[in-house]
């Protein structure tokens, strides 16, 4: 199998080691990231829709924190499943397609999508800065789906490719 | 071709490949049998929290202690789930890394050690649930925890952490020197 260009193998290689590393702090510093969120939502009271009673705030800020931890939790996995799916789909593609322009946009596209765990980076941080629900709906339109879709649009292009390939070597 | 200049990826050892494709092995048949043997674990696990009620802060009041009891089997069927989870993951993650370690790794040394520490970190981590799986009915989540942690999580996952930086460093480093 031919290796895709060295690019492609560092940013999926990036991806795995934040992602190693963010499974070791959700683990270790989980004390930590939940006095840093708890902080977070106190300093975003209009955004969190902090009432100032004690018992609405609490659960309001337990959700929020439940949401960034989730987050964090959903970044370590998937970059344990993207760093590595981007870096097999770019060698299948830089083995099978046939032409150079086709393997340069797939190569593209799978390094934007072997980005898209750190889309749950800013699902957290969105999350805790501007309320829960806008700070997922923001952080899922404008950072995931973008992402997600670059990895969906290779996969799929891939594949149209590889068939492409093989009839232009049955007719060739 | 050698290591440094290979355009193709080159294979990595076959124990390598055979410790990753046991783990994914591994992973699939405790997903299948979280799934076939759900009942048979969760009665094993209730049958040993109910012999150690000291340690899971049983009082022998009915309410109080279903909440106890409920809570740990929550914590124990989670970590069967993360040991199937991280299990599959860490299986393509040591494929991927030590490929790319076997073609664009230096010097034979820092080949074989990065190897060595990919292949023993990844394969070793995911077992750490199982072991915390396991402890939570005899000791209880906190301490099965703790004991999973110091015993597996920490030693093989910093090994994989260290290596994963290691290896992207080096590839950084190729990228940012290549004429």
């Amino acid at each position: 199998m031919r290796r895709p260009p060295l690019v492609v193998v560092f940013v999926s290689l990036l991806v795995i080691a934040l992602g190693e590393t963010a499974g070791a702090a959700i683990s270790q510093l989980r004390p930590q990231i939940v006095r840093y969120a708890q902080a977070r939502v106190a300093a975003n009271p209009q955004a969190h829709g902090l009432a100032g009673s004690a018992e609405y705030d609490t659960e309001i800020t337990a959700r929020a924190v439940y949401s960034a931890e989730a987050g964090l939790s959903f970044f370590h996995t998937h970059a344990q499943g993207l760093g590595p799916l981007a870096l097999f789909a770019s060698t299948v593609a830089a083995s099978v397609v046939p032409w150079r322009r086709a393997r340069g946009v797939l190569y593209a596209l799978f390094s934007i999508g072997a980005c898209f765990p750190l889309g749950y980076l800013a699902y957290s941080i969105a999350a805790l800065e501007w309320g829960r629900d806008a700070g997922i709906e923001a952080a899922e339109r404008f950072v995931l789906t973008p992402l997600g879709s670059a990895a969906i649009v290779g996969l799929v292009a891939l594949a149209a490719l590889m068939v492409a390939g093989r009839l232009r070597r049955r007719t060739g | 071709m050698t290591g440094r200049d290979s355009e193709v990826w080159l294979r990595p050892p076959l124990a390598t490949l055979l410790t990753a494709i046991l783990l994914i092995a591994c992973a699939e048949v405790g997903g299948a049998s979280m799934v076939r043997f759900k009942l048979e674990l969760t009665r094993w696990a209730r049958s040993v929290m109910l012999a150690h009620p000291a340690v899971h802060g049983l009082v022998g009041v009915r309410d109080v202690d279903e909440q106890a009891v409920d809570e740990a089997l929550v914590k124990f069927d989670a970590a069967l789930r993360l040991f199937h989870l991280h299990a599959e993951g860490m299986g393509l993650v040591i494929i991927a890394t030590t490929m790319t370690a076997a073609t664009l790794a230096g010097s034979d040394g820092a080949r074989r050690a990065l190897i060595a520490l990919l292949t023993v970190g990844g394969a070793g981590y995911p077992f750490g649930y199982l072991l915390w799986g396991a402890l939570i009915p005899y000791v209880g989540i906190q301490t099965g925890k703790t004991i999973a942690e110091w015993l597996v999580w920490i030693p093989f996952g910093s090994a994989t952490i260290v290596a994963a930086w290691w290896l992207a460093a080096l590839v950084g480093a190729r990228l940012v020197r290549r004429p």
